[in-house]
């Protein structure tokens, strides 16, 4: 990095770029996250299942984010390997509400640990337990419990209750992000 | 999710390590409360929100409170009582128009009660049915008081164990009275007419037009009155009748209705029956050894579980593929379908608690449960494709998500005859030219057998001649004259130069001129397999790597008791390329049926990697004629570093 991007970056002229990968089971929320992230004149209407991937941006206080928005379904899991490498934090998604594929919640997420582009660093990963408005939601300790989250021992991890339509509990987890993505740069 | 999680760890235990690398537990619940079978379980999108709901027509815990039940995920989401146990539960479109969410029908009793957006929209009751005339008469008699209750039980019994058609549930009904109620009965009855009506005891859907996943589909119901009935998907008028020889208990059906389909009705009698679209009758008949306990379409094979703890698989003409034995008895049956695969494969649940998954009779895979299985689903559940549904005897629950990477392979260790057997070759169609040929041998076939046969005779006669000519000009290695029968075998062979170095070329003499070159194979061949009794024989052999060979000629004296005397074996070669140190010498006297060993080197003089033949000859003392001779392919020197 430059001095005049560090000194840019330093002033808050250039915000830090950093790449992240939100992933997630199908309906988990993503998309509905992402939008909600992006300033209010450019957040969309509608959310539509994601088809493949989409390339969302928005910013924090002091970083610069752009997100992979990969899409949840079955057939399409099998392209967020190929990401992992240019991530440099996850988001990973989680519905509630949707007790019975919390196994396959956890399925993916030990495929996503134990991947050789993911498994020896030191990325942060950020969960939202998303839909916690709904009435079959479980708390997200439960469901830190239920993804053996206390199991992941060298990457900085924070679970965050959340919901995406009334935009709650996102706000604390991406300042979490922040921090964590500043503590590995400086 | 206390449920679920404890269910991780009992149901983990009761399986094999390579099942539960294969399937996700999402659910257990012992205490479900979930009496079904296998025809009684759906799976659809329901409220057309992408969420699939499982319906389930419970019997209750003793079959005795029937209930239509609806769940989403692992919980139950509207419960209401049926009037009859239920039969069979299917989903299925009704019409083209948006928005298309599937309705829901339930057979039960004589009715099927079709559900729109889980609201009862429509109920088919089955035809009335003509009752026996005698029974119709006797209640005549009754209404006018011209017989009385007991003469009447004793007649309608009558007519209950003869007659072809059955007696009406009201005729029934006064059969199981005790006498004291029966004149109530009776004159509460009698002014009625007698009603008789059939109840469905299978059911399942038929695409009416298109093969679209999403076409609209009729209803095809089976009755206990061994009739086959097709249901207009919208009007609900019935659109095809068919009959049967028994009571049609599992069905399965491809195609369209209006196009063509296929109908297999596995029945009471042990026999299934296949039926295509323009047949009222049944068209092909599988006779089971047995009772059938269930039937899944995989493909183009037909499976049917059979009480005697096996899977048979049928073609759809009825012809037996295969057997598999199960290890315990077979309680129900359904399909599995791995779309993203595209595997189709049938899933049988056992008295023993397991399931077991074949594709066609390869084991793909066993899962244990806790208990015996009464009832199998597979396919998209709330938002996961793959989803295994089980119920058990106890009212137990179980529902497992096959993982995304999982991949069945068939496993080794299935008993029966090799796979290879069953394999099928690939025989090319039957050409034109092929059916002519077989005509043409159909009608000329004493001619073309003559025709062969003389052609035979001149192949053997001019084999014959060609022996015989070789025989008298000593062209070859065995003599049969009377008077000098003899056999030489020749070998050559490179002396080996170091101790342990066992490597030896052995080139045959007898095809000298095609003998392969196979350094590691010992390609020795005797000469004169089919020698007469009284001829010699000659074989040459060559051995060692050149550039020096050792040639070893055997010749042996095949006659009886006449030794041989004054024999000379002279060798012809060309001297550019080969020494011999003697290349004419005399044969001792030969006893008869010793081999004598008569050795000599040959060196190779070319360094030019060429070879050449060497004629033996063993001559009579004064006789320009050979008895024997023999080629041999020299081969190549290869030891000129070596040298
Ligand atoms: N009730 C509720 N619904 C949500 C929440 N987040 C997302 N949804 C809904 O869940 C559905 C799927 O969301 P989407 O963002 O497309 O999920 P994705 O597949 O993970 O990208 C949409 O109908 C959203 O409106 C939430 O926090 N609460
Ligand atoms: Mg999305």
């Amino acid at each position: 990095m430059g001095l005049l991007d560090r000194l840019s970056g330093l002033l808050g002229l250039k915000k830090k770029e950093v790449h992240v990968l939100c992933l997630g089971l199908d309906n988990s929320g993503k998309t509905t996250i992402i939008n909600k992230l992006k300033p209010s004149n450019a957040q969309s209407q509608d959310i539509v299942p994601t088809i493949g991937f989409s390339i969302e941006k928005f910013k924090s206080s002091s970083l610069s984010f752009t997100v992979f928005d990969m899409s949840g379904q079955g057939r399409y899991r099998n392209l967020w390997e190929h990401y992992y490498k240019e991530g440099q934090a996850i988001i990973f998604v989680i519905d509630s509400s949707d007790r019975l594929r919390m196994v396959v919640a956890k399925e993916e997420l030990d495929t996503l640990l134990n991947h050789p582009d993911i498994k020896h660093r030191r990325i942060p990963i950020l969960f939202f337990a998303n839909k916690m408005d709904l009435r079959d939601a479980v708390t997200s300790v439960k469901v830190s419990q239920l993804l053996c989250l206390e199991n992941i021992k060298d990457k900085p991890w924070h679970i965050c209750a959340s919901d995406a339509i009334k935009g709650e509990g996102l706000q604390e987890g991406v300042d979490w992000l922040q921090d964590q993505i500043q503590a590995v740069k400086t | 999710m206390a449920a679920a999680s404890s269910s991780d760890s009992d149901s983990g235990r009761a399986e094999s390590n390579e099942a539960s690398s294969k399937w996700l537990d999402a659910h257990y619940d012992p205490m479900a409360n979930i009496h079904t079978f296998s025809s009684c379980l759906a799976l659809a999108d329901l409220h057309g929100d992408g969420e699939y709901k499982l319906v389930v027509g419970d019997l209750g815990p003793s079959g005795q409170h029937p209930r239509l039940k609806v769940l989403k995920g692992p919980t139950v989401l509207t419960e209401s009582p049926l009037p009859a146990l239920p039969a069979a539960a299917a989903t299925f479109l009704m019409e083209q128009h948006e928005p298309r969410t599937p309705a829901l029908a339930l057979a039960s009793g004589p009715c099927v009660y079709v559900y729109k957006n889980l609201r009862p929209y429509f109920k088919f009751s089955l035809p009335q049915l003509p009752p026996n005339p005698l029974e119709q008469d006797l209640w005549n008699q009754a209404k006018e008081d011209r017989i009385d209750p007991l003469t009447l039980k004793e007649m309608l019994e009558g007519i209950r164990e003869k007659a072809e058609v059955p007696l009406s549930v009201q005729s029934l009904r006064f059969l199981q009275l005790e006498l004291s109620e029966m004149e109530a009965f009776v004159s509460q009855h009698k002014s009625r007419s007698i009603k008789r009506q059939t109840v469905i005891t299978t059911m399942t859907t038929l695409k009416k037009n298109l093969a679209d996943e999403d076409a609209v589909s009729c209803l095809v119901l089976g009755t206990e009155n061994k009739e086959l009935l097709v249901l207009d998907p919208e009007a609900f008028t019935i659109l095809a009748k068919m009959s049967l020889p028994s009571v049609p208990v599992f069905l399965e059906v491809s195609g369209q209705f209006d196009v063509e389909f296929r109908l297999a009705a596995a029945c009471r009698n042990g026999n299934v029956y296949i039926l295509r679209r323009d047949s009222k009758h049944p068209k092909y008949c599988i006779e089971l050894s047995a009772q059938p306990v269930g039937l899944v379409r995989v493909h183009k094979v037909l499976v049917v579980g059979s009480t005697q703890e096996s899977l048979h698989g049928f073609t759809h003409k009825g012809k037996k593929l295969w057997t598999v034995q199960m290890p315990a008895a077979i309680l129900t049956m359904n399909l599995l379908e791995q779309r993203s695969r595209g595997l189709q494969a049938v899933m049988a649940g056992l008295a023993n608690g397991e399931v077991r998954i074949y594709h066609d009779k390869a084991l793909l895979n066993v899962i244990r449960t806790p208990d015996a299985v009464t009832s199998l689903c597979f396919g998209r559940y709330g938002r996961e494709d793959n989803t295994l549904i089980i119920t058990t005897r106890g009212g137990g629950l179980i529902i497992k998500i096959l993982k995304r990477t999982a991949v069945f392979v068939e496993a080794g260790g299935v008993v029966g005859p090799p796979p290879a057997q069953a394999m099928k070759l690939s025989v090319p169609r039957k050409t034109r030219l092929y059916v002519d040929q077989t005509l043409r041998e159909r009608e000329a076939g004493t001619a073309m057998h003559r025709t062969f046969q003389t052609d035979l005779y001149l192949l053997r006669l001019q084999a014959a001649r060609a022996y015989v000519r070789a025989l008298e000009s000593s062209l070859n290695p065995v003599s049969v004259m009377a008077r000098e029968p003899l056999k030489l075998h020749a070998v050559a062979q490179k002396p080996s130069r170091r101790v342990g170095h066992t490597l030896q070329l052995l080139w045959p003499v007898p095809c000298l001129r095609q003998a392969p070159r196979s350094r590691a194979g010992h390609a020795r061949s005797r000469l004169g397999t089919f020698l007469p009794r009284t001829g010699g024989a000659l074989t040459a052999m060559v051995q060692g790597l050149g550039p020096t060979f050792k040639l070893t000629l055997h010749l042996q004296n095949t006659s009886a008791a006449r030794p041989i005397l004054g024999l000379l074996v002279c060798f012809l070669y060309n001297e550019v390329l080969y020494a011999l140190p003697r290349a004419f010498f005399k044969v001792p006297l030969l006893v008869p049926g010793l081999i004598y060993p008569l050795e000599t080197f040959v060196e190779s003089l070319s360094d030019k990697g060429i070879s050449d033949i060497i004629k033996v000859l063993v001559l009579r003392e004064g006789q320009s004629a050979p008895l024997l001779s023999a080629h041999i392919n020299m081969p190549v020197s290869e030891g000129l570093a070596a040298a």
